[in-house]
């Protein structure tokens, strides 16, 4: 129980898909521009997820290793196709919104990560307590994301006015350029609090990847800097 | 019979002489630079464009002193850069500017220009530009030259031409718009004050003048080019460099040290960039003033544009 307890929640904070595995930003990008779109479109990826794997895991022995990747993505691809019919039926305008980032679930890179990199090795209740959790993960963040621009960029959240009278709405936050620059002022928050975490269990702080000056040659001076 | 005294040798690591340019000496330059427009400023708009540089220069100061805490390193707001970009930002404002815009707006300037790139010297982007996009694309209504000032007496030439044609344009004397006896960015339009700026700082050598040069070149050409193709049209060649914020961008905000090439002729050619790119975007963008658009799209270029060197000596 503490096994699955544990699978389960560590796509919840430690490897928060987005903010943390730093995985599947098309969408995180593209459909966070209110909170509602990012709790639609988590919903439809914690389906996808759980089933693709609990699919994989169930076939994992039955898959010859060279044609794995194919494998998972047909998977993937039927449930995605499930998902968007059902969208289609039951929740019309979000499948407007959301458009053409239903179908790219599919090529969404956690779908993958996890298929390859843990239902594929693990038994299935396992598998689904891992695609369940970075789902969950993944809904909230995407939700967190586009609550931030929504209240910021229309002064509503899920649709409902929350801001002040007289408060000018920030409407870069909702365009394009807002999606790349909070997530990176939010992945540079996460860093911020790991490295203040890690100070408080006397622990060195987190530094940036440190730069080898001779792979890099943008500069033009291969051998020195 | 004296010992042999060794020979006092100090050891040290280069550069042994220094020329004695600081940063904060450049800056305060820039800022003795920017005070006739700063002057020209106050008597054309009063109070009202006091008050938005003022805020804007007191928000960046701000801004950059919180985000050295934030960042734990010691705070560099002694060297004025933060000032320049304050009072930067301010020039392209609005005079009518509500008091939060001015601060926001130089508060991004600061942290999405400067200190997300590391501070003074790391960013690609001339830092008030940043604001100025960011302000720009959230709030176009306060942002609008025109409509923010219908309270004024003066025009705004560029919206004139881009909304309703030459023969529209109520000033095209080139003395008053040279007087600044038009509407834009508060401390950009007051060109004499903005020349003089930029004259003296070329003639200490704070910037170069080839930047400069390139950039009214670049669009006098195209300006003349297109009025040579339909004179009824297109404005003259003088009217383009005389309007707008062309003038400071021309000498302020394309000479930004980071993010414009150094070589000679990388500087031309990135000059001659923004020159051109400001008139086709005042004769086919959406925008009536494509100078900040203009200038951060050559900064994209700086490194290509960098590439243009001169061979090491010895190798093939």
């Amino acid at each position: 129980m503490s096994k699955l307890w544990k699978e389960f929640s560590k796509g919840l904070w430690k490897e928060l898909p987005p903010f943390k595995l730093v995985l599947g930003l098309c969408p995180v990008l593209a459909v966070t521009n209110t909170a509602n779109n990012g709790l639609g479109m988590g919903a439809a990826v914690i389906f996808v997820l759980t089933l693709s794997n609990l699919l994989v895991s169930l076939v994992r022995k039955a898959i010859p290793a060279k044609v794995r990747i194919a494998c998972f993505i047909v998977i993937a691809a039927s449930l995605v196709v499930a998902v968007e019919l059902l969208m289609q039926a039951f929740s019309y305008p979000l499948y407007q919104q959301l458009g053409i980032f239903v179908p790219l679930i599919v090529v969404n890179c956690i779908i993958l990560g996890r298929a390859e990199a843990f239902a594929s090795k693990n038994p299935p209740l396992l598998s689904i307590a891992d695609g369940l959790g970075m789902g969950i993960g993944f809904t909230m963040s995407l939700t967190f994301l586009g609550s931030l621009r929504e209240i910021l960029g229309q002064g509503t959240w899920f649709g409902m006015h929350v801001t002040w009278d007289g408060f000018e709405p920030f409407g870069f936050m909702v365009q394009a350029p807002g999606a790349f620059v909070s997530l990176g002022v939010l992945l540079a928050l996460m860093n911020f609090m790991e490295n203040v975490r890690r100070k408080r269990r006397g622990l060195k702080a987190v530094e940036g990847p440190s730069h080898d000056c001779g792979s890099c040659g943008a500069c033009g001076s291969s051998s020195k800097c | 019979m004296r010992p042999l005294q060794p020979l006092a040798l100090t050891v040290s690591a280069p550069p042994h002489r220094h020329c004695g340019v600081t940063v904060r000496g450049r800056m305060g330059n820039i800022l003795l630079a920017m005070a006739p427009a700063v002057v020209m400023a106050v008597a054309s708009f009063g109070v009202s464009g006091f008050r938005v540089m003022a805020m804007a220069v007191a928000a960046a100061i701000l801004t950059e002193a919180v985000c050295d805490k934030f960042m734990d390193r010691e705070t560099q707001i002694h060297d004025l850069h933060a000032a320049v970009v304050g009072l930067s930002f301010a020039f392209l404002l609005p005079a009518s500017a509500p008091w939060w815009l001015a601060a926001i707006g130089s508060a991004i300037s600061i942290v999405l220009g400067k200190m997300v790139f590391g501070g003074l010297g790391g960013s690609p982007f001339c830092a008030p530009l940043i604001g100025w996009a960011v302000c720009r694309l959230s709030w176009p209504l306060f942002m609008d030259l025109d409509a923010s000032m219908l309270n004024v007496e003066l025009t705004y030439p560029l919206a004139q031409l881009k909304n309703f044609g030459l023969g529209f344009v109520s000033v095209t004397d080139l003395g008053q718009l040279f007087m600044g006896r038009q509407l834009g960015g508060l401390g950009a339009v007051q060109i004499a004050g903005v020349l003089i700026g930029g004259l003296y700082l070329i003639l200490r050598k704070h910037i170069s003048w080839i930047i400069p040069v390139g950039v009214i070149a670049g669009a006098l050409i195209t300006a003349a080019l297109f009025n040579a193709a339909d004179p009824n049209v297109y404005a003259p060649a003088t009217f383009h460099v005389l309007t707008g914020s062309m003038m400071f961008g021309a000498f302020f905000l394309a000479t930004d040290g980071p993010s414009s090439p150094n070589r000679r002729i990388p500087m031309l050619l990135f000059g001659l960039l923004i020159g051109v790119m400001i008139i086709i975007i005042r004769v086919y963008g959406v925008y009536p003033d494509g100078t900040p658009f203009a200038i951060l799209l050559a900064s994209l270029f700086t490194p290509v544009f960098e590439r243009i060197r001169p061979k090491p000596f010895g190798v093939r």
